[in-house]
């Protein structure tokens, strides 16, 4: 007892005293917001703004990694190919197509199936802790991991789980598909694998927001007599609008960035690159594997361009509807 | 709410770009070191600690590595070894961010790397360091792959090679015959025949395993599937430093589409037992696979490769060492290396990995590879060896890969090629954008040249 007041007791004149310093100093002290600042700008600085200026400049330059020749200077050559290259264009079209459909479907389906499990997960029931831990379990395995696992389900041939499912169902007639190897199925194959992996973190993230609904908007939506579906509709989605548009950006973020679950699915395959392309994984491959680092450089510089132009426009969207 | 985004999207440009940032001071460092290669060396006195870098590899291959150094101590008294290992995805790293005088006096580096060492100036030429009796020593095939520019930069104890592992049991029982000599390969054609005889008597209907989970896409698919179809085929990768016109041919064209017709044959592996659970009848896979693959006990039979046309080929090359560009105490370091490739230290070392010596002597004695031994098929193609791909004739066996520093872009377009042949591309497309790929990256260095 004398332990807790004692400790109770103490911390109010310690902020008393860091008040009274604080006012004492900082007042008035015109270095003060920049100082608080500095540590974040520094960092924000050198992690963020040298390595996309240098980005810039390396674009401009023709750069070998390992090699011992020196960069040369050659203009926008890198961006000219980029673009009228026969086959640079294609590739790179191609892997911007692939981004682009991987985010179309994965975010609204993300978010929305994140949203309905998160509903389902709510109720109290019995054992709902159980559920919970299942439904987050993909997210706490490591991704190389389950990638190994998945590369058996979509194995070709009968061994593949997903063939040996579909092969019980149908009498043997519907076997043997090559989900991975097969272009017309390799990023679909990827962006279930993707959804399944990361769904459980945002249906956390709207799980939290549901529960800070109040209750009492649902006792005066029943009182109006509003039936389940419609208090769903007025009352819990404008309740976690928020939280919603959080969500959908992120899982943008995230279909932009697509990179480990294409490398770790596709490349250890017998699969056609091109099918499954992203352009971190074509940026990776151009940098690093072709050691063309100045190839690479002029790539990140138009996927900046190209995804500012997306934020800008999400941003705007979500201002006009009086957004966050 | 898209504050934070824009920003954190730009952090994953940002970390790309800072990677490429350090590469580029990475090329800078490199650069003052070219050109340099061998002017440097000095003997020394022939005594004293000599540094040495290899890979970190299987904990057996670092024991045998780590006892040959102390049989080496033990067995003189003036020169020391202080080994140092690195793993082996940050091994050609470190070789290529070393300053040249940070370089060790000796080196472990994989065969395909040494052109790019020799180029960026991190090795030394051996002819004056170590024996000849050491040098004459060596087999024609690790001999091809460490010569750059007709200068032997490396020494090898082991080598590496490939075959079709077959299930004797399920051969019997389909009643196909198999060659046992190089001469003897199956052609393509037979090839189709026999998986076709093989599809009714294994489980699946899958009889081979062309070792899919490793990938197409990458440096197997280059050295050892795509690499001995093309070779086998009368083709090549680079003519006179150039793709278009020899990765795009005719020949390679119809080598590949052929090899992509036996994917309706081929068990996909995924678990990697496809072969020692007895799902397929022939598994067409390198040397290290051998320590799994003998519980099949006499089962277990090694036939050549298909031939496609110019005889059956496989791929060869492998670790090998070599000395630093700069090193004070060349003779130290010779004769470290001669240690190394005595029949002792090579035997110590293959009987650890289970790879065939590179070494004519101790491959003559090897209990696996030599004349009448299980493996005397992988035995005879090292020693019947081409060398490099220009040089291929109908009866050599063993291909080295191409020795040029832009082979990064070679294995990754030609892997990728094999792979987009084998998912249903048309073959003539797929080759003509990976030749166009390779040249365009060697005209942006000149070829690759001093």
């Amino acid at each position: 007892m004398i332990m807790t007041t004692q400790t109770q007791k103490k911390p109010a004149p310690a902020t008393a005293a860091a008040r009274r310093q604080s006012s004492a100093n900082l007042t008035g002290h015109r270095f003060a917001g920049p100082l608080f600042a500095s540590p974040a700008l520094i960092g924000l600085a050198i992690f963020l703004v040298a390595p996309f200026v240098l980005a810039v400049v390396l674009s401009f330059y023709r750069v070998q990694l390992n090699s011992p020749r020196p960069a040369r200077f050659i203009g926008f050559e890198q961006y000219t190919r980029l673009f009228t290259d026969p086959d640079l264009s294609a590739a790179f079209g191609q892997a911007l197509l692939n981004n682009f459909t991987f985010a179309l479907i994965v975010v609204p389906v993300q978010t929305v199936l994140a949203l309905g499990l998160a509903v389902l997960v709510n109720r109290k029931l019995r054992g709902m802790v159980v559920f919970r831990t299942f439904i987050f379990m993909p997210l706490v395995f490591p991704l190389a991991l389950t990638a190994v696992i998945w590369r058996l389900i979509y194995s070709r041939g009968d061994e593949g789980l997903l063939n040996a499912i579909f092969g019980l169902f149908s009498g043997g007639a519907l076997s043997s598909h090559d989900w991975l190897g097969s272009p017309s199925t390799a990023l679909g194959s990827i962006i279930v694998m993707s959804i399944w992996q990361s769904v459980s973190f945002q249906m956390i993230i709207v799980l939290a927001a549901l529960q800070s609904v109040p209750t009492e908007l649902y006792e005066a939506a029943s009182l109006d007599r509003a039936n389940k579906w419609q208090q769903f509709i007025n009352v819990t989605v404008p309740g976690i609008r928020n939280t919603l548009i959080f969500v959908a950006l992120i899982t943008t973020i995230f279909s932009f960035r697509l990179f480990d679950q294409v490398y770790l699915l596709s490349r250890s395959g017998s699969v056609d690159r091109g099918s499954t392309e992203t352009v971190m994984t074509q940026i990776i491959n151009t940098g690093f594997d072709n050691n063309n680092v100045g190839q690479a450089a002029a790539m990140t510089v138009i996927f900046m361009l190209i995804i500012t132009v997306i934020a800008i426009i999400q941003r705007a969207a979500v201002r006009q509807r009086g957004g966050v | 709410m898209t504050i934070p985004k824009s920003r954190r999207r730009a952090g994953i440009f940002a970390a790309v770009a800072a990677v490429s940032a350090a590469a580029l001071t990475m090329a800078g460092c490199g650069a003052p070191d070219a050109g340099i290669a061998g002017s440097s060396v000095e003997a020394g006195s022939g005594e004293g600690t000599v540094n040495v870098w290899a890979v970190d590899g299987q904990a057996a291959e670092n024991d045998a590595l780590k006892k040959i150094i102390s049989n080496f101590e033990s067995s003189q008294s003036k020169i020391k070894v202080n080994l140092k290992l690195f793993p082996s995805d940050q091994y050609t790293k470190a070789v290529n961010s070393a300053a040249s005088g940070d370089l060790p006096d000796v080196l472990a580096f994989d065969g395909p790397t040494l052109a790019s060492f020799v180029y960026n100036g991190k090795m030394a030429p051996l002819k004056d360091s170590v024996s000849a009796e050491t040098l004459s020593n060596q087999t024609d095939s690790i001999k091809a792959q460490n010569t750059v520019d007709g200068d032997v930069y490396g020494v090898g104890m082991m080598n590496a090679g490939l075959a079709l592992w077959g299930n004797k049991k399920l051969l019997d029982s389909a009643g196909v015959a198999y060659p046992t000599t190089p001469e003897d390969a199956w052609t393509a054609e037979e090839f189709t025949g026999v998986l076709d005889k093989l599809a009714s008597v294994v489980p699946g209907g899958k009889p081979l395993d062309l070792s899919e989970q490793y990938g197409f896409a990458g440096e197997w698919g280059t050295c050892c599937s795509a690499g001995p179809v093309i070779w086998s085929g009368g083709g090549t990768m680079l003519k006179d430093n150039k793709a278009a016109g020899a990765l795009d041919s005719d020949a390679n064209v119809k080598s590949l589409t052929r090899f992509a017709s036996w994917k309706k044959y081929t068990d996909p592996n995924a678990d990697g037992l496809a072969f020692p659970n007895g799902r397929v009848a022939l598994s067409w896979v390198g040397h290290w696979t051998y320590p799994t693959y003998k519980a099949l006990g006499s089962d277990l039979v090694s036939i050549p490769l298909p031939n496609f046309g110019k005889g059956t080929k496989t791929a060869s090359g492998t670790y090998s060492w070599g000395m630093g560009a700069t090193t004070k105490k060349g003779a130290a370091s010779g004769k470290f290396l001669d240690f190394l490739m005595s029949d002792d230290s090579v035997r110590i070392y293959t009987d650890a990995n289970g790879a065939p010596p590179a070494t004519k002597t101790a491959l003559a004695t090897s209990s696996l590879y030599g004349p009448g031994k299980q493996l005397q098929l992988l035995g005879d193609q090292l020693s019947k060896a081409c060398g490099p791909e220009e040089k291929i004739t109908e009866t050599c066996v063993s291909v080295t890969r191409p020795v040029t520093a832009g082979y990064p872009i070679v294995t990754d377009q030609v892997g990728k090629a094999e792979a987009a042949i084998y998912a249903g591309k048309d073959a003539k497309e797929a080759l003509s954008a990976a030749a166009r790929a390779i040249d365009q990256n060697f005209a942006d260095n000149d070829g690759y040249r001093k």
